[in-house]
């Protein structure tokens, strides 16, 4: 029996790990997804030419918000959903103000598929899209590599 | 006699553990209350934010002066810790608090502690130069009714509710120190 004693122990440590590993999931996306080109929202779904982290970090991942990276389908790392959330200065006081955009990988390309937010705050999809595009045309941020070559395009691309 | 087996007991000291840490008593509860006082009068963010669980959730209603409407805001821990590092840039800050009342649940998991606080601190009004910068106080009167429980076998706030009415009083009126 003693001797079961030291194996015991390792199947319970072992399993305890396997339980955490099954359970906890990755919490941010992964490069291989940011690194996806940002796709319009017209008919064509045309590339913008930034990749989704490009654009994130170029609106400096949305100023003070506080940010959260959820998978709303367990298991999907296609899928993620970005929330922002910021207090801000209401009508009769301090109010929590939200949006949530939905990210789907869909070929080579990375598509807004939704945003939901707070009242007042816009929630149309080629709006958010167009709003996002602001900052790395401002910058001048680096392109992906489709659109690194001359006479490439994409939407509003490249920027006037 | 024949010893037990080393995975028996330690499967018994971990049920004893288990068993032990499940439970909060009224002094546990009374002094993390006081800690929690101390780091909001400290305006550190990162022991303010330590001390709340991570699912910790605060719903604030809150009078803003000659609002007949109050504002209301819910935070998560990571909103409300986010807005606790703003604290910090603060150089008078005043709490005390009035009352208290801790109410033990029947099984001793959580408590309900009820606290009534009055704050008194700068009032902004617009993006200050400098901390003197400003030409009212704030004198934030709040009830807060938290649920206290144990989190990986320490005390922590898991959920709050806040009403707070706000009147501003000129700066001359009041003295309080920098600290």
């Amino acid at each position: 029996m003693k001797a079961l004693a030291g194996p015991a122990m390792l199947l319970i440590l072992f399993g305890g790990y396997a339980i955490i590993r099954m359970t906890s999931g990755d919490k941010t996306p992964s490069r291989d997804f940011t690194d996806l080109e940002l796709a319009s929202d017209d008919a064509e779904h045309s590339g913008t030419c930034y990749a989704l982290g490009t654009v994130l970090v170029a609106n400096g991942m949305f100023g003070n918000a506080v940010r959260t990276w959820s998978s709303p389908e367990k298991g999907n790392k296609k899928k993620w959903l970005l929330t922002l959330e910021r207090v801000i200065d209401g009508r009769h006081g301090p109010e929590q103000e939200f949006q949530k955009f939905t990210f789907e990988q869909v070929g080579e390309q990375v598509r807004l598929t939704s945003v939901d937010a707070s009242e007042g705050v816009p929630t149309d999809v080629t709006a958010n899209i167009d709003r996002m595009l602001h900052a790395p045309h401002g910058l001048g941020s680096t392109p992906v590599d489709r659109c690194a070559k001359p006479g490439a395009t994409g939407y509003q691309f490249p920027p006037k | 006699m024949r010893p037990l087996p080393f995975s028996v007991l330690l499967f018994a000291a971990c049920a004893a553990l288990a068993g032990c840490s499940r439970e909060v008593t009224h002094r546990q509860v009374a002094e993390f209350i006081d800690r929690a006082d101390d780091a909001a009068r400290k305006r550190f963010a990162p022991e303010i934010c330590e001390l709340r669980a991570k699912n910790f959730t605060i719903d604030v209603t809150s009078y803003a002066e000659g609002e007949r409407e109050p504002s209301e805001l819910k935070m998560t821990r990571k909103l409300y810790c986010q807005q606790a590092g703003s604290f910090s840039r603060l150089r008078q800050y005043k709490l005390e608090r009035k009352s208290i009342d801790i109410d033990m649940a029947s099984d001793r998991r959580t408590a309900t502690v009820t606290a009534e606080y009055v704050e008194t601190m700068p009032f902004y009004e617009w993006n200050p130069a400098t901390p003197d910068d400003f030409v009212r106080f704030q004198v934030v009167e709040s009830t807060d009714v938290s649920v206290v429980g144990l989190e990986d076998g320490d005390v922590r706030f898991l959920s709050t509710r806040t009403e707070a009415h706000q009147t501003l009083v000129s700066k001359n009126q009041i003295s309080l120190p920098y600290n």
